[in-house]
């Protein structure tokens, strides 16, 4: 029987795919051959590629199977498509799962070092959450009004310390501060006194050092 | 190979239904839905494949000292008798395909017999795993494990190879409902809707099983 002359007339029978019995013993053939190789490969250690290794031929296996014995390659591309997206929502399922589990615990580490002060969450950051400390007091409505956009950079992240910080955040602010003070000169543009900025500047954290609470 | 001259008399009792234009838009939408509870159901072991990843990346020395105690060889024979039964279930649907009815129904009942083949290793497996006091939670007994965690992989081993088990055992009892209907002449070129939904429900079981033995009995 000749495999594609389908008569699939309006009203008429259904005409079904058949496929020789070479196309079924050669599946057979070849999911035993890559049975073969998966068991052969468990005995040589590949080291962390075993796991990529069985997996790949795994899917391998399961493409032949599907391909043929499921007869996907012969079939409407949209039954390809809904094992496809059955595929894709697991990856996507099982990657971003892992991606909580495998980084768990790498933040206690940080937070350990510069635990957060949930009562006043922007102290203990960059020289220039410092001096925003300073300038506007927990409670002040004016955090709320300036906060992100209006003063630039609130939420930076904490500047790398240097040698150079501390002497430069012990002096008094001026427009001149080099990179590493530099959140106080955009704080002192902004209109502020610079006593409390300077006094603000002058604890200048360090990852090193948490600051006292 | 050929259709019987008397094409009316095979699968009498089939008819389009009134809500489909044609055979061939009922026999897709059979197939349609049969492929998208596949997904329900790779996603369902979905959920155990994740649970296996995450354990075996938290608990990577357990889980390759763990896994030495499975049985390479029942699993290989396992995944061998299991793609077999993957052929005879595809020469199944074949047969009906080409209205061979001894041959549909010969071919099922080695897909049966080869399902049971399949349990039978897997109890030996399951009692010398009983034996040795593997089970999960309360019931691990067993000692001398040098790494903390080697219950956590049983644990999954037992869920997932359980809960194909599970599988395996419905395939029997599907497999045995159309060799009932294929041995009453239900099925035919015209009407082998159920033999082809059957078949893939059974290629399905092989797949999940080409995954299972590779990921817990060959790398851990």
């Amino acid at each position: 029987m000749s495999s594609h002359d389908h008569g699939h007339a309006i009203g008429g029978d259904h005409v079904p795919h058949v496929l020789p019995y070479a196309a079924y013993f050669a599946t057979w053939g070849a999911l035993m051959f890559f049975t073969i190789i998966t068991v052969g490969a468990s005995y040589v250690n590949f080291g962390p590629a075993n796991l990529l290794i069985a997996v790949v031929i795994a899917t391998l296996k399961a493409t032949i199977v599907a391909a043929i014995f499921m007869h996907l390659w012969f079939d409407h591309r949209m039954h390809s498509m809904i094992l496809g997206s059955a595929g894709l929502f697991l990856a996507i399922f099982i990657a971003f799962t892992m991606f909580d589990t495998e980084s768990r615990g790498h933040l206690e580490s940080i937070t350990g070092e510069r635990p957060a002060d949930m009562s006043n969450p922007f102290l203990g950051g960059s020289a220039r959450q410092k001096a925003m400390n300073a300038l506007y007091p927990v409670g002040s409505n004016s955090v709320k009004l300036s906060a992100p956009g209006i003063v630039p950079g609130v939420f930076d992240v904490p500047a790398a310390p240097s040698a150079s910080a501390a002497p430069e955040a012990s002096a008094t602010v001026s427009p001149e501060a080099s990179a590493s003070a530099s959140a106080s000169a955009s704080v002192a543009a902004s209109g502020s006194t610079s006593a409390s900025v300077s006094g603000s500047v002058s604890a200048a954290p360090s990852a090193s050092a948490p600051p006292k609470h | 190979m050929s259709a019987s001259a008397n094409d009316e008399k095979l699968s009498p009792d089939f008819h389009v239904a009134h809500h489909f234009d044609t055979a061939d838009q009922q026999f897709d939408s059979a197939r349609m839905g049969i492929w998208l509870f596949l997904v329900t159901e790779i996603l369902f072991f979905g959920g155990l494949f994740c649970a296996f990843f995450i354990y075996r990346s938290w608990y990577f020395s357990s889980f390759v000292e763990a896994h030495h105690h499975l049985d390479k060889v029942m699993g290989a024979v396992n995944t061998c008798v299991l793609i077999f039964s993957s052929l005879t279930m595809a020469l199944a649907v074949r047969s009906a395909q080409v209205n061979d009815k001894a041959k549909t129904v010969g071919f099922l009942i080695v897909t049966i017999l080869c399902a049971f083949g399949f349990l039978v290793v897997k109890y030996f497996e399951y009692q010398h795993k009983i034996h040795d006091g593997l089970l999960p939670g309360v019931h691990f007994t067993a000692q001398g494990f040098s790494s903390p965690h080697p219950g956590t992989f049983f644990a999954v081993y037992f869920m997932m190879t359980g809960i194909h088990g599970l599988h395996v055992i419905i395939g029997i009892g599907l497999i045995l409902w159309i060799l009932l209907r294929a041995q009453r002449g239900d099925f035919s070129a015209r009407y082998y809707a159920p033999v082809e939904g059957v078949g893939l429900y059974w290629h399905l079981v092989d797949l999940v099983w080409i995954y299972l033995f590779p990921l817990l009995y060959l790398v851990g």
